[in-house]
């Protein structure tokens, strides 16, 4: 039986049919186009975090069910090309589908089964294990290699584990649940809960875990007194949602004290605050989750706040600086007054404005036993709080910490006493969006209105709000603001933004745009006046007044002529589905695998369905080169290499009638019967256009290290290269990869006005964002202007045409071959914006001299 | 009459359309309510007519067909605006059918549907004045 078997088996290996041809490359156009659903479908399910879209979580379940269709079909298909060589591919894709499907079902998101990681192990992917903060710090310090305090973080395992053991899930949810149902008030349920917690022990494994991690970070600090700062490092606090203020931070603590403070900061986690704000943001169980950051305390000489940019006046490029002496905390808080530095955002980063305060009072460091306000040293007071140099610094730190996340940064850092700058903290900046046309046109308002404040403060959010004053007083309680009114304090503090729901604006005597308020503001569009120095002194408690934060204005009554320029659009609301959709894009949209070269680029390092699908398309890409010029020869298929003037790698496959004459020693241009083919050729092959680079670049070497798809192999067949061109007298597939950019094309042209396209993808390349910008804004622009459907998904840009005659259709083929030919240089050479247009005007240059022959 | 306020009822089971719509159109001053539960949105029916209704047509079980006819027969006045997430031609043409004013896919931008509340409000406003 088992011989029968094994002859059997032998003749029906004997019998293998070579695929033909053309089942194949029905194969890989299948291939193609799941590729280009999915990227589409990724690229759509982005834009609808755009803010402008109402969406549930129907669509994000929708959405991620078929891209998974979608993929899994992608699969199916190279497996089938390949004869079930990428069968691991389900693996990784299960993974991610499993991953996926756990977020949509609202399960918890830690992803650890440790307590304790020291920064040392801490990376990005653990975010929802140690929270934002603590994942930005670490990789700030390790991988960028700027000083941080060493430390640990406290997970949200740990955190897990501290409500189970004390039984604190059902009890937080039910008390949760009679606050919503309005039988607590939340001052009431957020004392409850916090007295459960503070009552609940640390679970003995957790304790001896968080002391023993303690304890070797003081033995590797033997030089110092070892005294700790327990920080909270809560799910969501770093990305968008502001709240961060609102938690609290333990300073200057023995290593004993440690767990006592752990709970503080977990109860922290339930201030009413916090509370309001979750309610707000409809946050789910799951999803309130605090991770602890537990550091060595750095005795600050100086401490601040660095913005990237000027949130309220992004186009200034400038960045702000707000720093004073001793601890940052009250700094953050909006409670000392500070330097104010705005510094150019590029280098040599000169100081543009500074403005240096009197500061009478800091933070210091009491010992190793908390903190305390001393007065500031006589002649410190009108002394800046950071040198020239720091500030210099600091910006090119900043600028750095900008580059690396990809977003403006809100830094926070500490002088250190040996004078060196220590990043305590670094999250996403929110920047104000766009503003209605500005009121301040409006000149003869304050002859009718009396002016209770001009041209004071500065305005952390713009805009216009109107309502009666509610001016916050010594034995005022915040809980009886009334809804639409305009709060008026002395200092900008976090507590403040528990009214954020209920407030029209807000004004200040004190406070900076770098504090926390301000960005809360800026997340609800709040219009808010810091600093007025006297607004709680000349505005009267109940009297109706109109803030203009642009005019830096605050009028008494009701200005009508300025609340029609207070209407505006509704904030988009951080809601959960956005959260939602964020946090399964996470799975689906980020590419790891960039480069085909490297040791990750197999099926076991795709982490998200953009890296499978990146992965499937080199494949398919290879495996048709493979089956058809290096190894079998189909009967229906001719290949051979391009024999051309430039080191262009390209195999072209012929299906019928694209190609004339012999392949056997290559394929030279004239060889090609393919129309569209020709087309593209001619305009890949338009003298000049592979050398408009400016001289001054090695061009023989410029060429070959673009061009030669890896040149250093190249010796080895598998190695050449992977450009493909598929023909047929009609008809053109055409996959490039050039340096890092990848082109695909897909054109028919044909009498029948009805079966013509063109089909453009164009994406990759590395170089940095903003370059990457210009090249895409320019490639639309030219697509647009020659009547392209087009359109742009971060740096991918696709363009379509259909159901153009035959003679235009060919003139966009020699367009899409200029731009092919010449694309390559543009991340090099985009320096500015002004290239934009001139590189445009001379491809139009070019198409209008053609069309005059 | 001339200056009475357009009232709208929302109705989807997803609460997030709900609140996003309610603050928008509130300010742009419309008289708002939102429901999720097309039960409590019948009970409010039976209470008082709206000058616009809003709803979604395939609800975990309701269904958005049933309540719009209802909504049709008892106030032949009222304007249909339906959103859905699953929308099919089929769908769409049995609703037009019924009388609905106009048709959204979810998602939707809060602009579209604003754009849609104001043509069916201009429709009442002028039957008003025949």
């Amino acid at each position: 039986m088992k011989l029968f078997d094994r002859i059997y088996k032998f003749f029906r290996g004997q019998q293998k049919e070579i695929v033909p041809f053309k089942i194949l490359f029905a194969e890989f156009k299948k291939s193609l186009e799941l590729n280009n659903q999915i990227l589409d479908l990724i690229a759509d399910a982005n834009d609808k975090l755009s803010g402008d879209y109402i969406f549930g979580e129907q669509y994000i379940q929708h959405t991620c069910r078929r891209l998974a269709d979608l993929v899994r079909q992608l699969i199916v298909t190279i497996n089938h090309l390949t004869e079930q060589k990428y069968s691991a591919l389900y693996t990784s894709f299960h993974k991610i589908e499993e991953e996926i499907e756990a977020l949509l079902r609202g399960r918890a998101l830690g992803q650890v089964k440790d307590y304790i990681m020291p920064y040392a192990m801490i990376s990005r992917a653990l975010t929802d294990s140690v929270g934002g903060k603590n994942a930005h710090l670490a990789e700030i310090g390790t991988l960028l290699d700027h000083r941080i305090p060493d430390g640990f973080a406290i997970t949200t395992e740990g955190f897990s584990l501290f409500l189970e053991e004390n039984n604190l899930r059902d009890r937080i949810l039910s008390i949760r649940q009679q606050w919503h149902q309005s039988e607590l008030a939340v001052d009431e349920a957020s004392r409850r809960i916090r007295g459960a917690i503070m009552e609940a022990e640390v679970p003995h494994k957790l304790r001896l875990e968080i002391l023993a991690a303690a304890e070797v970070l003081s033995r590797r600090h033997k030089d110092i007194t070892p005294c700790f700062a327990v920080r909270s490092s809560a799910l969501g606090e770093d990305e968008i949602s502001s709240f961060a203020g609102q938690y609290l931070s333990r300073l200057n603590i023995p290593l004993d004290e440690i767990p006592q403070a752990y709970k503080e900061v977990l109860a922290s986690l339930y201030s009413p605050e916090a509370m309001e704000y979750r309610l707000m943001m409809d946050f789910r169980p799951h999803e309130i989750m605090m991770a602890v950051a537990c550091q060595m305390m750095v005795p600050a000489r100086a401490s601040g706040v660095l913005y990237t940019y000027d949130p309220v006046r992004p186009e200034d490029e400038t960045m702000i600086v707000n720093s004073a002496w001793g601890l940052g905390e009250p700094i953050v808080a909006g409670e000392v007054p500070t330097d104010h530095f705005v510094i150019d955002r590029r280098p040599p980063y000169e100081v543009r404005q500074l403005e240096i305060v009197h500061k009478s009072e800091t933070m210091v460091l009491h010992g190793c036993g908390g903190t305390g306000i001393d007065g500031v040293q006589e002649e410190q007071r009108l002394q800046s709080s950071l040198t020239k140099e720091q500030l210099r610094e600091l910006a090119e730190i900043g600028m750095q910490l900008e580059k690396y996340f990809k977003r403006p940064q809100d830094i926070e850092f500490a002088i250190d006493q040996q004078d060196r700058i220590i990043i305590l903290q670094s999250r996403q900046l929110r920047l104000q969006h766009t503003r209605a046309p500005r009121a301040c046109d409006l000149s003869d308002l304050s002859e009718k209105y009396p002016v209770l404040i001009r041209g004071k403060g500065i305005a952390a959010m713009e805009g216009i709000a109107t309502g009666p004053a509610w001016v916050f007083s010594e034995g005022k309680n915040l809980n009886d603001f009334p809804m639409g009114g305009v709060l008026v304090a002395c200092h900008a503090t976090p507590q403040l933004a528990r009214v954020i729901h209920k407030a029209a604006g807000f004004i200040t005597d004190v406070g900076s745009t770098t504090g926390h308020l301000a960005t809360v503001a800026r997340e609800f569009r709040v219009p808010a006046l810091f600093k007025t120095e006297n607004g709680t002194e000349v505005i009267a408690d109940g009297e109706e007044i109109t803030l203009d934060t642009e005019c830096l204005t605050v009028y008494k009554g009701i200005v009508q002529e300025l609340q029609y320029y207070s209407i505006q659009e509704e904030p988009i609301e951080e809601m959960y589905e956005y959260r939602l959709l964020r946090r399964v894009l996470k799975k689906i949209e980020p590419l790891n695998l960039t480069d085909p070269t490297a040791d990750n680029f197999t099926p076991e390092g795709c982490k998200t369905y953009h890296d499978l699908t990146r992965f499937v398309h080199e494949k398919a890409v290879e495996t048709i080169i493979d089956l058809n010029f290096y190894h079998a020869h189909h009967r229906d298929s001719q290949a051979g290499k391009l024999l051309w003037d430039f080191p262009l790698d390209l195999i072209l496959i012929d299906v019928g009638g694209g190609i004339e004459g012999g392949h056997a020693q290559g394929i030279r241009p004239q060889q090609i019967t393919s129309v569209p083919m020709q087309a593209l050729l001619k305009g890949m092959s338009y003298p000049g256009i592979w050398d408009m680079a400016p001289a001054g670049v090695d061009f023989s070497s410029f060429m070959s290290s673009l061009t030669r798809t890896s040149s250093v192999r190249a010796t080895s067949p598998e190695d050449v290269g992977r450009n493909l061109a598929v023909v047929s007298a009609e008809y053109t597939n055409i996959n490039f990869r050039l340096g890092y950019h990848f082109t695909v094309i897909d054109a028919f042209v044909s009498d029948n006005i009805l079966d013509n396209h063109i089909y453009f993808r164009f994406s990759g390349g590395v170089t940095e964002t903003i370059r990457r910008s210009r090249r895409t804004r320019l490639l639309a622009k030219i697509l647009t202007y020659y009547d392209f459907l087009c359109e742009v998904y971060g740096d991918i840009v696709v363009a379509r045409l259909k159901r153009t005659n035959r003679d235009r259709i060919l003139k966009r083929l020699f367009l899409l071959g200029l731009l092919v030919g010449f694309t390559r240089q543009l991340d090099v050479e985009m320096v500015n914006e002004e290239t934009i247009d001139i590189f445009f005007n001379e491809i139009r240059g070019i198409m209008e001299q053609k069309d005059g022959k | 009459m001339e200056n009475k306020q357009t009232s709208i009822l929302i109705l989807d089971d997803e609460p997030i359309v709900g609140k996003r719509l309610k603050p928008s159109l509130e300010k742009k001053g419309y008289e708002v309510e939102a429901f999720t539960s097309s039960k409590e949105a019948l009970e409010r029916i039976e209470d008082r007519p709206f000058d616009i209704v809003v709803t979604d047509l395939k609800m975990e079980g309701v269904d958005g067909m049933q309540f719009l006819t209802l909504v049709k027969e008892k106030y032949p006045a009222t304007e249909v605006i339906v959103i859905t997430g699953f929308a099919t031609m089929g769908i769409a043409r049995e609703s037009f059918n019924k009388g609905v004013f106009d048709f959204l896919a979810k998602p939707f931008k809060l602009g579209e549907i604003v754009d849609i509340i104001g043509r069916a409000e201009a429709k009442i406003k002028k039957s008003r004045k025949i």
